[in-house]
C-alpha cells in the first residue's frame, strides 16, 4: 500500500472496482481531494508495482462520470460530503484519436467497411463502390448501381481465394447485389475486377441496410418499406425473379435501356447477374427499416430498427418476430450489438444512443424491458446517424452525427463521451458523418466529406472478462 | 347726613355772625348753598387751619400746601408774562389765595366759579366772575401767533419766501435766517440759545420756558414729566372714620301699596302660562335623566361590533445563518456573496450575509444595531393594526393553465440538417407522402429531390423562371409530383421508383387511351410527350394554363389525389383552376371571383371548398354549387391557411402577423387570434397524424404549437405554444418561406429565403 498519501489535507473515503485486468485489493483510502485523474492513476500504478515494469494509463469514473477536474471539485458540484464513500472505476484510458489518413471522394460515402484487413471499402452516392488499400491506393472501383449505394457488407467467405472479396450492397435502386471483388496486388488497379453475382429483388422502397452472418451464408437486407429480406448467398443457376412485365409503350425505350445496362453488365461480371428471391421475408415493422444486422452468438437471431421507435428481435428460422422493443418517439437511424453480443445500441434522431439489454434465456420468466438499460445524450444539432462497436471491448462504442463529430464512448460513463473529433477537415458547419467502421483500433468514417481513417486505441479486455463475472 | 347738614349749618351761623346781613345772605344764596358753603370752608381752612372740625371738606384741607405750591408757581407766571395781572392781582391781595383756591378748583371745574361780594356803591351783594385770563391752555392762547395758516405742515412754505398770514391776510416773511457761523455766533452770545428750540410756526429758535425746561428735566431724570402730581398723597376717607357713621334710614315714609299688594300684571303673566299650560301649548319639560352615571370598566371588554386590533408584529427570531458561528452550508459562496453585494438592499432576501467567527470573543461590534432598531421602529409605526382585505393574485395564476411544452413531445426542438440552394430563395418545399423523400425549389427553377434524413441531394430538375409550387401527389399507390412553374403546371415521377408503382403512375399520368375530351373547349392545354421521348429529367405531362395566368402560387390535391386545384397570381388574369388527373380535364369553379384569391383548400373529409381572398375565407358545397359560410378572420391580407386533418377547425395566417383559429362548427369570427410573429406570417401547417401545427414568418423564426382537438364539442380545442425555430437567415426582409410536415413523424421541413432548406427533428 502507497503510504505515501498525504494526509495534512482534506481527503476523500475511497473504494476502487474495476473490471479491468489490474484489480486492486477492497479497502478503503484516504485520497487527498486535490488529486486529479493523473495521481490516481500513479497511485494504482504504484499500488500494483506497474510503475517498475510498465505504467497503465487509468481513467476514473465517479459514478458513471468521467474524473475531469479535481477531487474536490467533483465533490462539490454534484454535492457529496466529506465522510461520504466514495466508490471510483478505474478503466483504463483510451488514447487521444489520431488521423490516420484522408481519402477523398466525389460525392458522399454512404458506407465504409475496415472489415476486410489492409482494405477500406466504401459505397458511394454516385453508385460507385470502392476499394482502398493502407497505402491510400485506390484498388478497385466499380459502378455498382445505377442509384446511389446505401449499404455494404463483406460476405465472408472460404471458398474465395486469396485477393477474391464476397460483397453485398444495397441501393437506392431498390435492388441488392451480391458481387466478387478481386484486389490486384501492387499498384495495378486496372486488373481489379468486380463480378455482380446475383440482384436481390425483394424491396419495393430504398434498401437501407444490408448485412451479413459470420459464416456468410445468409444475407439480412432491410427497407424503406417496412420489409428485412432473408437470403442465402448461394448464387442460383437461374433467374428466381421473372424480369418485370413491360406494358407495350414502354417497351421500345426500355429494351433499349436495357440492353445497354446488360452491355455494361457483361462489361463487369462476363455473365448477367442472377435475380434471386429471398428465402424468407421478415415483416412486422410499421415504418421504415433502417437497420438488421445478425446477432453474435446466435445464429438464428437478428435485430432490426426502424423509424417505427421498435427495436425487434427475430428468429430468422421461423421468420417471427420473438420480441419488440418499444421505445416512444425514437426514430432509430442506426445499431449494433456489443462485442459481447448481449446488449444492442441504438442511435435515434432525438439525438440519444439507447443501450439495451437482450439477454435472455428460454426459461426466463420476465420478458424484456422496453425501458433503455442507459441513454447517451448527444448534444443539440448533432444526429447521430451511425454507431459502430469495439470488437474487443464490450464497454467502447464509436458514434458519428451530422454535426460533423466522431464521439468516442464508454459504455459505463453516460454523462458525456471520453473523446470526440471532427472527422472531416474545412466548413465550420461540419459535414455529416454518414457510417463509421471500428475495426482493429481503426475507424473509418465515411459521410460527406469522403472517407477519413483515424486511429483509436482500443481497450484490451482479455482479462477483464474474468472479473466482470466475480 | 344729618350731621354733616348740622355742621354746616353752624359754620353758616359762624359766618353770619361775623357778616353783617347774614338772613339776607341766606336768602340770597339759597341757591348757591353748596358753592358758598365751600367757599368759605375753603376760606375758613386756610384761615383757620383746623381740620377736625369740618370733617366733611377734607379735601381743603389737603389742598392748602397745594394752593400754596400753585400759587407759587403762578405768580412766577405773572412775573415773567404780565405785570398788569401782577398789579390786579397785589390790590387784591387777600383774594389771591382764594382765587388760588379756585384755580384748584377750576381744575376739577370747567368753568370759573363766581364770587359774591358787597357792592361798594350800592352795599348789596353781587356775583362776580373773575376775569379771564388768557393763559397757557386757554383756548385763546394761540391768538398771539401772528401765522394764521393753521395747523398745516409747514414745509409747505418752505420754498416760499414767506412763512404764512397773519390775521389780516398779510403776508409774514420769513425772518432772517443766519448761516451756520451766525448760529455758532448767536449760540455763543446768547446765553440762552442752548435752553431754545426751532418753533415751526414762526420759524425761529424760541427760547424754551422754565415749565418745559422742568418737563424735559424731569423726562430726563425718569420721573413722572407732571410737577403737581403727588404719589404719596394721603388716604381720603369718605364713609368711614369718626363722625361719617350713618345710622338713620334715609327716609321715615311708609312702605307704598303696591309693596304688599299682588301685582297685577304679574298675574295676567302667571295666568297668560297658566293657560298655555293647560291647553298643551306648553309642555313641562321632562325630567332630566333620573338615571345616575355608573362607571364601567373600559377595557375589560372588547367592543363586539369590531374585530380585535391586530397584535404588534413580533420581531424576526434570529435563524442559524445569524449565529455568529453558523454551520457551514449557511455561509455563502464567493458567487453568491457576489450576487448579494450586486443586488440592490431592497431587493436582497436577507440584509446581512453569515460571517463565521471562531469564538464568540471575536464577533465585533453589531454595526446595524440603530438601523435595525429604527426598521423595528418603523415596523411598530407602520403595521396597520386593523385586519385588511388584501387582493392577494399570484400573477402565475392569471396565466392560463397550460401542460408543460416537454409533456407534450415529441415535437421538432432541433435543426437535423440543411440542404442549400445555390444563390436563390427556396421558395416551395413537398415532402412525400410516405415521408421519405423532400423536393424543394427555387427562384431559379431548380427543383431538387432529396432523402430527407440525409440530405443528399438525389435528382434534379432544371425549369425556366420561377418554381412557384410543388406539390406531392397524395396517393400512395401511384408517385408523382406537380410543379408549378410559369403558366404550366409539370408532372414529374421520381427516379427509383418500384416498377409496379412506375407503370401505374404512368398510366394515370398519360394513359395509353386518352378520356374523350370534354364537350366545351377548355382553353387549358393537357400534353404528354410521346412516350418514346419519356425520362426521368423531363415531365411527363404538362398542363398549359391560358396565358398571362401567371405562376401557379399554390398546390392544394385533393385527399384521393385525382383533384389538384391550383392558384395563379401575378398575371394579369390571376385565377383558381381545378384539374382533374384522370379525366386530363381543368376547370375553373368560379365565373367571377370577388377581390384575389390567395389560396385555396379542399376539406379533407367533405366536399367541401375553402377560397381565402384577401381579406374573407369562403366555404363552397361543391356539390351543390353554393357558398357555405364566409369565415372573417378580420386580417388584411391573408397569407397562408391550412385546414385541421379533423375539418373543422381552420387556421389562418396573415402578413399583418395575425393567426386565427376558426372552429368550423360555431360562428364565423375567429375563435382565438394569435399575434407572436414579429413579422408576417408566410406558411402554416397543420401536421397531418400528430397535435400539432407551425406557422414560419418573415422575421427568421417558425413556431411549434400543440393544438389539441377534442372529439367532445364541449371541450375548446387546446393551443400550447411549444418551441420557436430559429436558424434561417432573414435576406431582403424574407425568412421562412413555406414549412412542411413530415407525414409520419413529427419532423418539420422549412425553406427560407436564403436559400436553405432545413429538417427540423424531435
Amino acid at each position: 500500500m502507497s503510504t505515501d498519501v498525504n494526509m495534512a489535507s482534506a481527503s476523500q473515503p475511497v473504494t476502487f472496482r474495476t473490471q479491468t485486468a489490474y484489480p486492486l485489493p477492497s479497502q478503503k483510502f484516504m485520497i487527498p481531494t486535490t488529486w486529479r485523474r493523473y495521481q490516481l492513476s500513479q497511485l494504482i500504478n504504484k499500488a500494483l508495482g506497474l510503475d517498475k515494469t510498465k505504467p497503465v494509463p487509468f481513467d476514473f469514473l465517479v459514478r458513471g462520470e468521467l474524473l475531469t477536474t479535481t477531487l474536490s471539485e467533483w465533490c462539490k458540484e454534484n454535492g457529496v460530503g466529506e465522510e461520504e464513500t466514495l466508490e471510483i472505476e478505474y478503466i483504463e484510458s483510451v488514447m487521444p484519436p489520431q488521423k490516420m489518413s484522408d481519402f477523398p471522394h466525389e460525392d458522399w460515402v454512404s458506407t465504409v467497411s475496415c472489415q476486410i484487413p489492409g482494405y477500406f471499402m466504401t459505397a458511394s452516392y454516385d453508385g460507385q463502390v470502392r476499394a482502398f488499400d493502407y497505402s491510400k491506393n485506390l484498388v478497385l472501383g466499380y459502378a455498382a448501381h445505377s442509384a446511389p449505394v446505401t449499404s455494404l457488407c463483406i460476405v465472408p467467405s472460404s471458398s474465395n481465394g486469396d485477393g477474391t472479396f464476397t460483397i453485398a450492397t444495397a441501393s437506392q435502386d431498390l435492388t441488392a447485389q451480391i458481387s466478387e471483388v478481386t484486389f490486384a496486388s501492387g499498384l495495378e488497379a486496372s486488373s481489379s475486377s468486380s463480378k455482380t453475382l446475383a440482384t436481390l429483388h425483394l424491396h419495393t422502397q430504398t434498401i437501407s441496410s444490408v448485412s451479413s452472418n459470420s459464416t456468410g451464408s445468409h444475407l439480412l437486407t432491410s427497407s424503406w418499406d417496412g420489409l428485412i429480406g432473408l437470403w442465402d448467398t448461394t448464387i442460383p443457376t437461374s433467374d428466381e425473379v421473372p424480369e418485370p412485365a413491360l406494358n407495350e409503350r414502354d417497351r421500345e425505350g426500355k429494351k433499349k435501356r436495357r440492353k445497354l445496362q446488360r452491355d455494361a453488365e457483361d462489361e463487369h461480371g462476363g455473365r448477367q447477374a442472377k435475380r434471386k428471391a429471398p428465402l424468407m421475408v421478415l415483416k412486422s415493422h410499421t415504418g421504415r427499416v433502417s437497420k438488421a444486422i445478425w446477432g453474435q452468438e446466435d445464429e438464428n437471431k437478428a435485430y432490426s430498427c426502424g423509424f417505427d421507435s421498435t427495436v425487434r428481435l427475430w428468429d430468422t428460422e421461423h421468420g417471427v418476430c420473438e420480441h419488440t422493443i418499444n421505445a416512444s418517439e425514437k426514430p432509430f437511424l442506426d445499431m449494433t450489438t456489443t462485442s459481447n453480443g448481449q446488449s444492442i445500441l441504438a442511435v435515434s434522431t432525438d439525438r440519444t444512443m439507447s443501450l439495451y439489454d437482450i439477454r435472455s434465456s428460454p426459461s426466463k420468466s420476465n420478458p424484456l424491458t422496453s425501458a433503455a438499460s442507459a441513454i447517451f445524450m448527444h448534444p443539440t444539432g448533432a444526429t447521430p446517424s451511425c454507431v459502430s462497436a469495439c470488437e474487443s471491448n464490450a464497454h467502447q462504442v464509436v458514434t458519428g452525427a451530422y454535426d460533423g463529430i466522431v464521439r468516442v464512448w464508454d459504455l459505463r460513463s453516460t454523462k458525456g463521451a471520453m473523446a470526440t473529433f471532427k472527422a472531416f477537415e474545412g466548413e465550420k458547419a461540419g459535414k455529416k458523418v454518414l457510417s463509421v467502421s471500428w475495426k482493429r483500433g481503426i475507424v473509418g468514417i465515411a459521410g460527406e466529406g469522403g472517407l477519413s481513417v483515424w486511429k483509436v486505441g482500443e481497450e484490451k479486455e482479455d482479462a477483464g472478462k474474468t472479473t466482470t463475472t466475480a | 347726613m344729618a350731621s354733616r347738614v348740622a355742621g354746616r349749618k353752624s359754620t353758616k351761623r359762624k359766618q353770619f355772625e361775623d357778616d353783617v346781613d347774614v338772613a339776607e345772605d341766606l336768602h340770597h344764596n339759597g341757591n348757591l348753598e353748596m358753592l358758598s358753603d365751600e367757599e368759605e370752608d375753603g376760606n375758613i381752612s386756610s384761615d383757620d387751619g383746623e381740620v377736625d372740625t369740618f370733617p366733611g371738606i377734607v379735601n381743603e384741607s389737603d389742598t392748602d400746601p397745594d394752593d400754596s405750591d400753585f400759587s407759587d408757581q403762578e405768580e412766577d407766571e405773572v412775573d415773567e408774562d404780565e405785570d398788569e395781572e401782577d398789579d390786579e392781582e397785589d390790590e387784591s391781595g387777600e383774594e389771591d389765595g382764594s382765587d388760588d383756591g379756585e384755580e384748584s378748583d377750576d381744575s376739577l371745574h370747567v368753568f370759573p366759579k363766581a364770587k359774591t361780594i358787597v357792592s361798594n356803591i350800592t352795599n348789596q351783594p353781587k356775583i362776580v366772575y373773575p376775569e379771564i385770563e388768557p393763559e397757557y391752555d386757554s383756548d385763546s392762547s394761540t391768538e398771539e401767533d401772528p401765522n394764521r395758516v393753521g395747523y398745516i405742515p409747514m414745509h409747505w412754505y418752505d420754498d416760499m419766501p414767506h412763512i404764512g398770514y397773519d390775521i389780516d391776510g398779510k403776508k409774514i416773511l420769513r425772518p432772517a435766517t443766519g448761516d451756520e457761523l451766525d448760529k455758532f455766533l448767536a449760540t455763543v452770545d446768547d446765553s440762552s440759545a442752548w435752553t431754545s428750540a426751532f418753533d415751526k410756526n414762526a420759524q425761529t429758535d424760541k427760547p424754551l420756558t422754565s415749565e418745559e425746561l422742568d418737563l424735559i428735566r424731569r423726562l430726563y431724570a425718569g420721573e413722572n414729566p407732571d410737577a403737581n402730581y403727588d404719589p404719596y398723597e394721603p388716604m381720603t376717607e369718605w364713609f368711614t372714620g369718626k363722625g361719617k357713621e350713618e345710622i338713620m334710614p334715609l327716609s321715615g315714609a311708609l312702605q307704598p301699596k303696591r309693596r304688599w299688594v299682588p301685582s297685577k300684571w304679574e298675574k295676567q303673566k302667571v295666568m297668560k302660562i297658566v293657560r298655555a299650560i293647560r291647553q298643551g301649548r306648553i309642555v313641562p319639560s321632562k325630567p332630566k335623566s333620573t338615571k345616575k352615571f355608573e362607571p364601567y370598566a373600559i377595557w375589560s371588554e372588547p367592543s363586539s361590533s369590531h374585530p380585535p386590533p391586530l397584535p404588534a408584529p413580533k420581531p424576526a427570531l434570529p435563524t442559524n445563518a445569524e449565529s455568529y458561528n453558523p454551520p457551514e452550508e449557511y455561509l455563502p459562496t464567493e458567487e453568491e456573496r457576489k450576487a448579494w453585494e450586486a443586488l440592490d438592499p431592497e431587493d436582497r432576501e436577507r440584509d446581512y450575509l453569515p460571517q463565521k467567527y471562531s469564538s464568540l470573543r471575536l464577533v465585533p461590534a453589531y454595526d446595524r444595531f440603530v438601523k435595525e432598531r429604527f426598521f423595528r421602529q418603523l415596523d411598530l409605526y407602520l403595521a396597520p393594526r386593523v385586519q385588511r382585505v388584501k387582493l392577494n393574485i399570484d400573477p402565475n395564476s392569471l396565466i392560463p393553465k397550460l401542460p408543460s411544452p416537454s409533456s407534450l413531445k415529441p415535437f421538432p426542438n432541433y435543426r437535423s440538417l440543411q440542404f442549400r440552394h445555390s444563390q436563390s430563395r427556396a421558395r416551395c418545399i413537398s415532402v412525400s407522402p410516405d415521408g421519405a423523400w423532400v423536393i424543394s425549389g427555387d427562384e431559379n427553377g431548380v427543383v431538387s429531390l432529396w432523402e430527407i434524413i440525409v440530405g443528399r441531394e438525389v435528382k434534379r430538375w432544371t425549369f425556366k423562371g420561377k418554381i412557384g409550387s410543388l406539390a406531392w401527389c397524395p396517393r400512395t399507390d401511384v408517385c408523382y409530383f406537380a410543379v408549378g412553374v410559369e403558366d404550366t403546371i409539370h408532372f414529374i415521377i421520381p427516379p427509383n421508383v418500384d416498377p409496379a408503382v412506375l407503370t401505374l403512375t404512368q398510366s394515370v399520368l398519360a394513359p395509353t387511351t386518352l378520356p374523350p375530351a370534354p364537350a366545351t373547349p377548355s382553353p387549358v392545354k393537357w400534353t404528354t410527350p410521346p412516350s418514346n421521348t419519356w425520362s426521368q429529367d423531363t415531365p411527363i405531362l404538362t398542363i398549359d394554363l391560358p396565358a398571362s395566368t401567371g405562376i401557379p402560387s399554390h398546390f392544394c390535391w385533393h385527399r384521393r389525389g385525382d383533384y389538384l386545384a391550383s392558384v395563379s397570381t401575378g398575371g394579369a388574369q390571376g385565377g383558381v383552376w381545378i384539374h382533374q388527373v384522370t379525366r386530363r380535364h381543368s376547370q375553373a369553379p368560379f365565373k367571377k371571383i370577388k377581390g384575389a384569391v390567395q389560396l385555396v383548400l379542399f376539406h379533407p373529409l367533405k366536399p367541401h371548398f375553402f377560397v381565402a381572398t384577401q381579406q374573407y375565407v369562403r366555404i363552397y358545397n361543391l356539390a351543390e354549387q353554393k357558398l357555405i359560410k364566409t369565415l372573417l378572420p378580420g386580417i388584411k391580407w391573408i397569407s397562408s391557411m391550412d385546414v385541421h386533418p379533423s375539418g373543422d377547425h381552420l387556421i389562418v395566417g396573415g402578413y399583418d402577423r395575425k393567426l386565427c383559429w376558426f372552429d368550423l362548427e360555431l360562428s364565423e369570427k375567429p375563435y382565438k387570434v394569435l399575434r407572436y410573429h414579429t413579422r408576417a406570417i408566410r406558411s402554416l401547417q397543420f401536421h397531418p397524424s400528430y397535435p400539432l401545427f407551425a406557422s414560419s414568418s418573415d422575421d427568421g423564426s417558425i413556431q411549434i404549437f400543440h393544438s389539441r382537438v377534442y372529439n367532445d364539442l364541449m371541450t375548446d380545442p387546446l393551443i400550447v405554444p411549444l418551441k420557436i425555430l430559429r436558424g434561417h437567415q432573414i435576406s431582403e426582409g424574407l425568412g421562412v418561406l413555406q414549412v412542411r410536415w413530415c407525414s409520419k413523424q413529427p419532423w418539420l421541413v422549412s425553406s427560407g429565403a436564403d436559400g436553405s432548406v432545413a429538417v427540423w427533428c424531435s
